[in-house]
Formats: C-alpha cells, structure tokens, sequence
C-alpha cells in the first residue's frame, strides 16, 4: 500500500504542486512571523546586554514622580567598593528647529548619560554647562551640523542657546527614538527638564562582585529606589521590549491564522476531488483485496507525505520573508530603531511551523479519505462517471438554521446593545457563526449565486459563456469551497474597508461639528500666551477667535479644572453637543460640565454646584450636561465669572474660523504672524488635522489589505487547482466539444468564464458579509457613527477579485485548450 | 485529377499517409490511401483491429493532422487548413457520432441536440428539428439529461445532434459500439433513413457486419491500405470479406 501511494503521489505530482504551494504560503507566513520577532527581539536583547556589559549596579527611580534625590549620588559614590557612580536625567525640553517652532508633534527629550552609556555618532560628549548633543536623526531631519547654535526652552519657555558639540544614537530606546532626544551635562539636563532628582545612577565596580556591590548600594539606596545588576537591568528591559513584539507577533499570526485557514479549505478540496477523479481506481484496489482501512491509510498518508513536505519548504519561505521583513524594515524605517540580530530559524519555530503545516494538511484531509472508504468496489467496473448530483440533505438544513439564528440573534444582540467592547465582541462572534452558516449553505448558494454571476457573460460570450455556468454549478460542494476560500478574505477586506471608511466619516463629521474652526493654535508645553489671541483679533480675515482657558479650581470641595471659553463664539461657530440640557440657556450664574464629571459626582441639570476655588466657590446652576466628546472644558463656566476668580490667565488653545470668503492664504499667514515670536505655540488647521488622520488611517488600511492579500493569493491558489483538476476530469467533454466546432479560444474563454465565476461568486458572498459585519461593529463603537460604505473600494474588491478568478484560470485553460482532439477522444 | 474525384463525392482522400512515431517507434497507421465517399450515400469501413480504421476517420474529419496525402471535403482540401479553419470547416460542414461520451453531461438531450448550431450561432431549422425529433423519437425526452437516458437514447441523441446542422458529412466511430442488438439496429436504421429522405451522407466505422449491411458500400482496410470493396453488402457477403481478409 505505501508503494502505491507513493507511486500515486510521483503521478500526481503537478496536480499536488498547488496545493503545497498553498501550504507553504501559510507556514512560510507564521514562521516568517516568528523569524522576524526572534530576530528583533534578538536584537533587543543583545544591545541591552551591550549596554548592561558597562554597568555593573543600577539604581532605578520608582516612578518619573519621584526621582531619586541629588543627594543619592554622593552616598552611593562613596560605597566601599563603588569605582564610579554617575546620574542619568531623564525630562523634556522643547527644541526648536529651523523654522523657528519647536521640533516634531512630541516635546523633544532633554536627558543627561554617563559618557560610556551615551553612543556618539559624531562629535563628542558634553563636556560644559553650555554644549549639547542632538540625537542623530533628529539631527539629519533638521540639518543641524556640528558647531551650530542649538535653541531649547525650558519649562518656563525661556529660550536658551547651546553649542552643538556632537550627535548621539538613542539606540534602541523606543521613546527617546519617537521624541528626540538632545543630552547635556547632568546639571543642565535638570536645568533644562525642570528634574528634580536623577531617574538612574549607574555605577561600576572597583573590585567587588556586582551582587555585593548591589547589596552594599541597596543598603544606602533606601526604599525609595530599585537597585539591579547590569544582567538585571537588561533582562528586564529586553522583557518589556519583548512584549512590544509580542503584540507584532500575535497580530501577525491572526492574519497567518486565516492564510493557514484558507490553505486547509484548499487542501480540503484538492484532496476531496483527487479522491473523486481516483474512484475507479480506489474500487479497483478495493476489488483486488485492499481494505477500507488501507484506502483510508493511504489517503492520509499521502496527505501526510505532502504536509510534511511542503512544511519544510514552508520554513524555507518563512526563514525568506523573515529576512525580507527585517529588511524592508531597516531600509524604509529608519526613524524606528529596530536592531536585528541575525535571521534564524530557532527550534521553536521549526516545530510550529512543521505542526501546522502537518496537522492542518492532514486534518483537512481526513473528511475526503473518510468518503474515499466509502468507494464501492463495484464502481471499477462502472463506464459512464456519474455527474456529482447535490441535494440539500435535512442535517445540512438543520445545523444551517441552528447556526443562523444563532448568528442573527448575537448579531441583534449586539448591535441594539450599548456601545462598548462587549458589544463589539458579541458581534463579532455573531460574524463568526455566520461564516459557519455560509458555509455550511455554500453548496445550496453557490448554484443560483453563479447564475446571478453568470448571467452577464453568458450573455456577452454565448455558448461558451453559458457553457461555463452550467459547469460553475455542476458541483455544487466543490465550487463551494473554491469559492469559500476566496470569501474569507474578501470578507475581511470589505470588513476593514467599511469600518475605517465610517471611522473616517465619523471623524470627519465630529471635527465638522464640534470642531468648527479652520486653525487650532496650542502650546507644545505650557500656554499660548494672551498676546496671540489680542494679535489676531480685529483681522477682517478672521471670523471668531475663541480662546480655550483652564485654571485649577474646585467643583463641590473637589479638585476639578474650570475652563472657559470666549462667550461671544459659544452662540456662534461652537455648537457643543449637549446630552441633556441645553448650551443656550448659559449666561451668568450657571455652569455647564461634562457628562463623565456629571456622572462621577451625581450632577444632574438644574442642580446647583459650588464653583471656585479653596478660598472662595460660588453656587452656579447647571444648564447643559456635555458630550464627553465636546471640545468644551470639562467645567465650563462664563468668561467674567472665570476672569473674576482666575484672573486673565494665558489660554489654552485658541481656535479660529476664517471669515466667509476670505482669501485662506492670508488668514494663516495672519495667525502664523502672530504666534511667530512663541517658538512653542503652533498652529494646526483643520485640513492638516484630517489630512493626518487619513493619511493614518490609509496607512493601516494598506497594512492590512497587504496581509490579507496573502489570504487571497492562496484561495487563488485554490481557485486554479480546482480549474486545473476539473479541466482534467473533462478532458474527454473538451475534446468532443473541439470536435463540435469550439474554437480553441473559446474553449480558453470558457474556462475563464467559469474561473470568472467562481472568483465573483466569492467576491459576492464576502462583501455582502463585509459590509453586514463592517456595519453591525460600527455600532458597537459609539452611538453617533456616520455609516459609509465604500461603494468604490467595494466594487474595486469584486472586480479585483474576478479578475483575479480570470489570472487563475490562464494555466488550466492553456492545458485544456492545447490538448490533442483525438488522443482525448481516445482516452480512457 | 483522377477518376475517383470525378465521381460526386462528399469527401475524397489521395495518398493518404499517416505514421505515428518517428524512427524505430514509428507506427504506419495509414501507407497511401486513396479513396472516395460519394454523397446522399452511407459507407462503412471496416477491417481487423488496429488496421487504421478510426485513424483513417479521423484525418478525414480533420481531427487530426496528416503525415501525406490530400483530404477534401466538399471543394476545400482540408490538408492546407490551420487550426482555426479547420475547426469552422468541422463546426459548419461536419458531423460526428462517437462510440461513447457523445454527450455533455450538463445539457439535457434537447441543448445537447442545438449545441452545434449555437456553437456556430446558427438558428435551428425548426421544421427539421421536428422532423428528426420525431424520427428519432426523442419527443418526451428532450428535458432530461444524458445520465437519465439509455445507452441507445443517448446514441440517438447524439444522431440527431449530427443531423441538426445539415452537415455535408457525419463520420460515426462504430456508434453502435456498445449498444445490444436492438437498440443498434435502431440506431442503424435511422442512419440510413436520414440519407435516404434527408440527403445525408455518412461514413461509419464498424467492426459489425450486420451494422455494415445498413451501408450501401463497404471498403475494406488492412494494415493501413485499402484492400477491398463491397457495393450493397449483405451481413454475409461483409462475413465472407472479413474472413478471406483475415486468411
Ligand atoms: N496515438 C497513437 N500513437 C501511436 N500509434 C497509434 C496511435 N493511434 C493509433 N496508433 C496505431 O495505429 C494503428 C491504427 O490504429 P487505429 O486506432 O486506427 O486502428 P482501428 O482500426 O481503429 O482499430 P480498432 O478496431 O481496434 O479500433 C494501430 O497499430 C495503432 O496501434
Ligand atoms: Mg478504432
């Protein structure tokens, strides 16, 4: 029996070519996963250990709050023991760029390391009070060179200038990476961040063990403080790094969860039609004294020869887009630093991805080596192969109902729930049941779905056209899981689609409605002086300046921020959304809160509430409980009310409209004028926030629709297997329809249709259950979604996908249409 | 050229010549066959197994290509066509009946029946349709498809299919093959009711003498060559041939 299979698998072997490309697509996926985390965490770990090699005892501050006391440093300098103990500090201190304006959308990291821990790229350590480094990228993007004048403010946005003595890399330091970092000597860098105390001092060894010495710096360190070994302290940051990648790793493996679940139908089906083509074989084998214990044997075995091999290239592929990734990785990022160490293949890795590849092969093959024993042999000695006729049998009609109405009922559940993540999850696995329904439907769908898909070509192309519908649906079970395959991703895909579409909408509705204004001028630290508000007043160009203020106060004895904002605006361009009450009726004497504030002290409109400060609250009645969502101060109260209290503090943020018809141009140059002297204070328009945020939200999109794309390429993968095998079990029905008078292209045309069909019919059912699903979890989300389905994604995804089905279908239609008229005739 | 083209024949072959295989595999099928088919007129061919008989069929139709030698059918020699043509020339002017899987499974017998004419996007003689229908006495059959049908019924399917475009020539690779007696001898008759009332002409490959006897001529291969002919064959005469062919 093991020789037959094996000759049986040599035979077969182009027809198996696709099915192990499919496998070794999936397992190539999760190991390539797997080798590009290994690599990265790898990296992680060795600059760590790197950095860990230079310091022997570390003392650690418990928390950014409480940094350890200036005083620390020389206490632990004169440990017994202690060759050398130096402070790091850590804070911010804006840095201000060319442009006049302080760097990047995070404030730039002011921080201070003992030399040896400070990696400088060019240049030289700070040496004085008056030299500083730039991080090295900082320091490309802004053209800083070596002996220029650097300008950094302080807390209190003074502005202070330094020489540029160096650049340094942040290494593998994530936040210092996204916020850039410029280093001084320690007493500047506390200058500068405003620090009080030092986050680390790194000491080294004169001698003693690094145990000892950490129990000896322990013993003086206090409680206050953590103190770790070099080994320590590395380990733990690799581990908090570790879990960084842990997040790419499972968010990778879902999207190689559904590419493994699309190549398992593949298989499924490859080896459910091999055991249909090979029935007269199999009852031939029968007839000869195999048992059905033998035959199933045999099917799994080969399915088993064929898991285990393709897994192996599979590792293969993996160890290849493993290395691929960590190269796009180093060659298009290089603002994230992600060190690499060398691209392996761990055992670990090779167990799982040989696991899934086996178990899933296998698996996906036990249900058609099941209905392989079922082979009567009697069958061998049949002329005429029936035609696969389908009727929907009670079970499959029973478990569908049982899984729609499930399906139906966690849908409806979980969108006329209240919004939250229970919600969503409800949903979801409302989602989950119905892919089980339509998949379990699939045979029964398939047959009017394909004539729905088929109607038009039929149409266009004519007999070949009609030709190919008929045999879209001669098997019904088969087209099903070929097209199913498909479903899965497009299904995904539409999901993505109409879910960032109406985030989008929903964004862009809210920054209409409650964010009413063309310019939002902020401070990067700290508040936008009054001045710039007085500065842009009086511009013809500029239709409302409204200035956002918040000063510390109290609400009913507790501490809360009361804020204001310039009255005249609240009437006009501001329209905050109100959950009960109503913004109309504030005027003096009244407050309006925010609903979470509200709901926290058990506030209802109409109440009075005591506003002020310790020294001195007034009874406000509250007029309007606010959408947590509005851009209004959690306390708003009225502008005089607030002047009385808090005097004329500096505003918050100030947003401002362009009048109706004024030339754009000159109205931001009217407020880049006047925020021109406060390097800190920048300005944001409406159009940059949005064009930020699509841009954000087609990054993520793009991402996903990549990974998913590997999804697709196998149901494709799937969709040219079936073709190629039907094309060979019609051999003989080609041959005589050539002998009709079917030209050789529209026999081509003819299985392009049908591979156009399928691909369509997929398409269909996926973006029907996108779009159902992508709008039942935008309910889930917040009860004032803007739903918008991407009509022109959606039909961009239907095409796609049939062309995708026509792509497939060039391999098989070639090999059906060079076939040789008489030997097929001829053949048995 | 020669006299057999002078005669009104549907289909005429000149030093035919077919060999599979080249060197030592090589296979003569057919050495150099000349012969005519003469039109409203039913011939069968017949010889021992593997003389050439469903080769010579084949390269008449234009199934396959030959190795030497000249087909005509009708006024076109078919040996010149490419591909392209030579499929027009098969979808337009010929017919043909196979042993088995004449039909498409996914048809019923009726669309089985058009599909010739839709493949050429022809409109079905509806007075002929009925008439060979009814001939062949398919009329309450017609919805079903071919695995609901009798080996014999699906044969006449297949007959009727052929007859439905009025092509100049059916060719039939022994299409009583695998049916019993009865059903063959109806199948038979049909054939050669439809040269007679309709004109037809037909070329049948058969290894049956009592099949041969429907023929109004017979022509006798061996070893890729034409050995003998027999004009209104009896099933005894045709025996008689066989035999002192065999010897
Ligand atoms: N494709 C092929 N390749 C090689 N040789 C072939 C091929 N087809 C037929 N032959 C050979 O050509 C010769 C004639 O074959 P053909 O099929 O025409 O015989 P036949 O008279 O139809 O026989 P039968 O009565 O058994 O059907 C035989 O010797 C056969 O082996
Ligand atoms: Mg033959």
């Amino acid at each position: 029996m093991f020789r037959t299979t094996i000759t049986g698998l040599l035979a077969h072997r182009l027809r198996l070519l696709l099915t192990s490309l499919a496998i070794i697509l999936g397992v190539g996926f999760i190991a390539g996963t797997f080798v590009l985390t290994d690599t990265i965490d790898a990296g992680f770990s060795q600059s760590f250990t790197a950095a860990a090699d230079k310091i022997d005892v570390a003392v650690i501050s418990k928390g950014d709050e409480d940094p350890l006391p200036p005083s620390l440093l020389a206490k632990v300098g004169s440990v017994a023991g202690v060759k050398d103990a130096q402070p790091v500090v850590s804070g911010e201190a804006p840095l201000i760029g060319k442009d006049g304006k302080t760097v990047g959308e995070l404030v730039t990291a002011g921080v201070s390391f003992p030399s040896y821990r400070l990696d400088v790229t060019s240049g030289k350590a700070p040496a004085s009070d008056g030299e500083a480094l730039v991080d090295t990228s900082t320091a490309r993007a802004q053209g800083f060179r070596i002996g220029d004048t650097v300008s950094v403010l302080d807390q209190k946005n003074v502005r202070h200038e330094f020489r540029l003595v160096g650049t340094f890399d942040v290494g593998v330091d994530q936040s210092l990476a996204a916020r850039g970092a410029v280093a001084y000597t320690p007493a500047t860098a506390m200058r500068m961040t405003g620090a009080t105390g030092y986050a680390e001092i790194d000491v080294t060894t004169a001698g003693p063990s690094r145990e000892s010495l950490r129990t000896a710096v322990a013993a003086v360190a206090g409680s206050g403080a953590k103190v770790q070994t070099g080994e320590e302290r590395a380990a733990d940051l690799a581990a908090s790094n570790g879990a960084s990648t842990d997040y790419l790793k499972v968010g990778l493996l879902m999207f190689g969860f559904v590419a493994l679940l699309v190549a398992g139908l593949v298989i499924y089906n490859t080896f459910g039609i091999l055991v249909a083509q090979r029935m007269r074989e199999l009852a031939l084998l029968r007839c000869i004294g195999a048992t059905r214990r033998q035959v199933f044997g045999s099917i799994v075995l080969e399915s088993a020869i064929v898991g285990l091999v393709s897994s192996i290239l599979g590792l293969a592929a993996g160890l290849g887009m493993g290395w691929l990734a960590v190269f796009l990785l180093g060659t298009y990022q290089p603002d994230v630093e992600v060190p690499t160490g060398t691209v392996t293949l761990s055992p670990q890795t090779i167990v799982i991805g040989l696991a899934t590849g086996l178990i899933m092969t296998v698996v996906a093959a036990l249900l058609p080596a099941r209905q392989a024993t079922k082979v009567a042999p009697v069958a061998a000695l049949r002329t005429q192969t029936e035609e696969h006729t389908f009727r929907a049998g009670v079970v499959r009609i029973i478990f569908a109902v049982l899984f729609g109405l499930a399906a139906a009922g966690l849908t409806y559940a979980g969108v006329t729930a209240k919004p939250d993540e229970t919600a969503l999850m409800t949903v979801m696995a409302g989602g989950v049941l119905a892919f089980f329904t339509v998949l379990i439907l699939g045979p029964v769908l398939v047959t009017p779905l394909s004539g729905l898909a088929g109607w038009l070509p039929g149409r266009l192309f004519g007999v070949p056209g009609r030709l190919a519908t008929e045999n879209s649906r001669r098997n019904p079970k088969r087209s099903a899981t070929t097209t199913i395959a498909l479903t899965i991703g497009v299904t995904l895909m539409t999901f993505m689609a109409v879910l960032t579409a109406t985030m989008r909408a929903t964004a862009d509705h809210e920054l209409d409605s409650q964010f009413p204004a063309d310019y939002r001028v902020a401070a990067q630290t700290g508040d936008v002086p009054h001045t710039v508000a007085e500065a842009l007043r009086g511009h013809p160009e500029l239709a409302t300046v409204a200035e956002f203020r918040e000063a510390e106060g109290k609400l009913d004895d507790e501490d809360y921020p009361i804020g204001t904002v310039t009255s005249s605006v609240l009437e006009t361009a501001m329209r905050p959304k109100a959950t009960s009450g109503s913004a109309d009726g504030f005027k003096p004497g009244t407050v309006m809160i925010a609903d979470y504030v509200a709901e926290h002290l058990k506030i209802k409109v109409g109440d009075d509430v005591r506003v002020g400060t310790a020294k001195k609250a007034t009874p406000l009645r509250v007029v309007a409980i606010l959408d947590s969502q509005s851009l209004l101060p959690s306390i708003t109260v009225p502008e005089q009310f607030f002047d009385e209290r808090f005097g004329k503090t500096d505003d918050n943020q100030i947003l401002i409209t362009a009048a109706d018809g004024a030339d754009l141009d000159k109205a931001r140059a009217i407020v880049d004028d006047a925020t021109q002297p406060y390097p800190a204070v920048k300005v944001t328009s409406s159009t940059e926030i949005r064009g930020q945020f699509d841009e954000a939200i087609n990054g993520i999109l793009s991402v996903i629709t990549g990974l998913l794309g590997l999804a697709i390429v196998i149901s494709l993968l799937g969709i040219a297997n079936t073709l190629s095998l039907s094309v060979h079990e019609r051999t003989r029905e080609s041959a005589l329809l050539r002998a009709l008078g079917l030209k050789r292209g529209q026999l081509r045309g003819m299985l392009t249709v049908e591979a156009l069909i399928l691909g369509l019919v997929g398409a269909l059912v996926g973006t029907v259950l996108g779009i159902v699903y992508g709008w039942a979890a935008t309910t889930t989300i917040s009860e004032s979604v803007s739903f918008r389905l991407p009509v022109g994604q959606i039909a961009l995804f239907i095409a796609a996908s049939g062309l995708a089905g026509v792509l497939a279908a060039v391999l098989p239609a070639r090999r059906a249409a060079r076939t040789s008229i008489v030997g097929s005739l001829a053949s048995d | 050229m020669t006299t057999i083209t002078s005669v009104r024949s549907a289909v005429t072959a000149q030093g035919l010549t077919k060999v599979y295989g080249t060197g030592d595999a090589a296979v003569h099928a057919l050495r150099g066959i000349d012969v005519g088919f003469a039109t409203e007129a039913f011939t069968a061919i017949m010889g021992p197994s593997g003389s050439g008989k469903s080769t010579l069929m084949h390269c008449l139709a234009g199934l396959d290509s030959v190795t030497d030698g000249h087909v005509t059918i009708g006024d076109v020699e078919i040996t010149r066509l490419n591909d392209k043509r030579l499929t027009l020339l098969r979808r337009d002017r010929v017919g043909f009946i196979f042993q088995a899987f004449n039909l498409l499974p996914t048809l019923t017998a009726e669309q089985n029946i058009r599909l010739p004419l839709q493949i050429a996007g022809r409109q079905a003689d509806q007075a002929l349709f009925d008439r060979v229908i009814d001939t062949v006495g398919l009329r309450d059959r017609l919805r079903h498809k071919p695995s609901q049908l009798s080996g014999g019924q699906q044969q006449r399917v297949a007959v009727a299919r052929a007859l439905i475009s009025k092509p100049q020539v059916i060719f039939a690779d022994e299409p009583t093959g695998n049916l019993d007696s009865r059903s063959g001898a109806e199948v038979l008759s049909f054939l050669r009711t439809s040269v007679r009332e309709l004109g037809q002409t037909i070329v049948m490959v058969t290894h049956d003498p009592v099949a041969a006897s429907y023929a109004d001529r017979v022509v006798f291969l061996r070893d890729g060559l034409l050995v003998r002919e027999l004009e209104q064959p009896t099933p005894q005469t045709v025996l008689d041939t066989l035999v002192a062919l065999e010897a």
